[in-house]
């Protein structure tokens, strides 16, 4: 398993994926430095909000998207997939360390809005005590509602050879995220809004699928992450290359 | 059981896709040090034969055995010795050459030193850093070879290793597989859609067309079945060949000659005997053996060729 990470880790060393990672942070940032006001008396958790709003709602959804479609990129465009699976590696663990890896590349963004969070805070001087716990509730929860659409996305960019269709499928399915929300009905169970509903701080939005408890959203979003993956996996599986 | 004489063994190797079989009950028979040459047209099921060989399809019915075990079973043990290149070569565009055998290096667990030894098998040595998409097809194949080649294994499968090279390319692939079974105690299977780019090196080989395979022998049985003629340069092609058939004997004639199948020297004179008795002009009485390729194209069909 280790041998196949550091066989990866080769060849997403030199790829453009590192500037990806740093681009919603980095809006964020510019967010939070020009239209951060301090004002309330929770001033960690607006901040948080407002950087955190974009991002969850747009970015992260569409950046799970993409990572999963460049790490299926180079196996489809060389023939790497074949490459690969005549080698005497198992097929379960090449699924299960690319998944592992789209979800350290999340995990990478998600950290680099922490330090946008942590900027902006300085920036502004806000005196207050950071309030860890909610802050890592927010950023681990939106991660982990990152996982069934992670599943989704890489079992789609595996069975598509182009580079573009997985990306289109979740472009479209990531706009209507802002009506989604609104929803309780559908909203919990729509898996481009997870992250949002995940993220964004509870306090401050009170409609739609912001209703739920955090617990029913954690089982739907366990619960499809491991439907989702384990189709992607039987499919990997028994895929002929 | 497998037969333990065979280094791969299929039994009945049926692949079919949208109920039409691709593959139809092939029975490949492979043994220790040989090169096998795998032929056949394009599009007659060898790629898909050799998919399967290495478990990257499942076949329809039937089972590959290699090294004595069951593919469908053992699969990971029996590709830690086999190397292959199947269809196109594969690669990671944007990495260089070594970044490429690291990649796969690290997937497999050899030692570092591997690296800088196929490279010079194949003689990249001095590309090495370079990108691979901007290589050339001829590099890119000899990369596809190096990685093949990093494992040290038992069993070399190369899926058609000369497609799209030019003909110095071609001479090159050629000489190096040739060395490779005795420098390095290797079997290969390598396939190709021309007879004659293996010829040279295959010591059996097997004929694939529309899927089943039709002939798998020694290459010398092979050019024995290249049956010879007599061909008889005449003034009246068509009058001669009305002699001849008067006089009992089989030819076939065109518009500048006449043939006969490959006789005794008796016949031959009697037949010259019989044209210039009845003041037929014969220019030349030559031997025409038939090459290989005609016999090739003649077992696998017209659309050989194409």
């Amino acid at each position: 398993m280790l041998r196949m990470f550091r066989s990866e880790w080769l060849k997403i060393r030199r790829s453009v994926m590192w500037l990806l990672i740093a681009v919603s942070p980095l809006i964020a940032l510019a967010f939070g430095l020009f239209g951060f006001k301090q004002e309330g008396s929770f001033p960690w958790i607006e901040a948080l909000s407002l950087l955190s709003a974009l991002h969850a709602m747009l970015f992260l959804p569409l950046l799970t998207g993409i990572y999963a479609a460049l790490l299926c990129r180079y196996e489809h465009a060389g023939g790497g997939w074949k490459m690969m699976l005549a080698l005497p590696v198992s097929r379960t663990q090449v699924y299960f360390v690319k998944f592992a890896v789209l979800m350290l590349l999340l995990a990478a963004t998600q950290l680099l809005l922490l330090a946008a969070l942590l900027a902006v805070g300085w920036a502004n001087g806000i005196s207050s005590p950071v309030p860890w716990r909610t802050i890592f509730a927010s950023l681990g929860g939106g991660w982990i509602a990152c996982l069934p659409l992670a599943a989704l996305q890489l079992f789609a960019s595996v069975a598509f050879q182009s580079f573009a269709a997985p990306l289109a499928v979740n472009v479209i399915c990531t706009l209507p995220n802002m009506l989604v929300v609104n929803s309780a009905r559908v909203g919990p169970y729509y898996p481009w809004a997870q992250p949002m509903l995940a993220m964004l701080p509870r306090e401050d939005y009170g409609f739609g699928a912001f209703n739920l408890s955090l617990e029913t959203l954690t089982i739907v979003v366990l619960g499809s992450f491991c439907v989702f993956f384990a189709a992607g996996w039987t499919y990997f599986a028994k895929r002929s290359v | 059981m497998a037969n333990p004489t065979w280094i791969l063994e299929t039994r009945e190797l049926t692949k079919r896709l949208g109920g039409k079989p691709v593959v139809n009950e092939v029975n490949l028979a492979i043994g220790r040090g040989e090169i096998y040459g795998f032929l056949g047209p394009n599009g007659a099921g060898k790629t898909t034969t050799i998919r399967m060989l290495l478990g990257l399809a499942k076949p329809t019915k039937g089972s590959v055995h290699i090294f004595g075990h069951d593919i469908r079973k053992e699969r990971i043990q029996i590709l830690r010795k086999v190397g292959s290149l199947v269809e196109y070569p594969s690669y990671y565009g944007h990495l260089s050459a070594t970044e490429n055998l690291e990649a796969v290096r690290r997937l497999l667990g050899v030692p570092k030193s591997r690296i800088g030894e196929v490279l010079s098998i194949v003689r990249l040595t001095k590309e090495a850093d370079r990108a691979v998409k901007g290589y050339s097809l001829g590099m890119k194949q000899r990369l596809g070879i190096a990685t093949a080649l990093l494992g040290s294994p038992e069993l070399l499968v190369l899926d058609e290793p000369t497609n799209g090279l030019d003909p110095a390319g071609i001479q090159e692939i050629r000489e190096l597989i040739k060395s490779l079974p005795g420098s390095h105690g290797v079997t290969i299977l390598i396939s190709s859609h021309l007879l004659s780019e293996v010829e040279q090196m295959a010591t059996r080989v097997g004929i694939i067309a529309k899927g089943s395979l039709i002939y798998q022998d020694g290459i010398q049985m092979l050019r024995e079945r290249a049956k010879s003629r007599i061909r008889f340069g005449v003034s009246d092609p068509e009058a001669a060949w009305r002699l001849l058939l008067s006089h009992g004997y089989q030819a076939d004639w065109d518009r500048r000659q006449l043939s006969v199948d490959r006789t005794d020297d008796r016949t031959v004179a009697a037949i010259v005997a019989q044209l210039v008795r009845q003041d037929h002009q014969v220019y030349r009485v030559e031997e025409e053996t038939a090459s290989l390729e005609r016999i090739f194209l003649e077992m696998t069909g017209t659309e050989g060729s194409l």
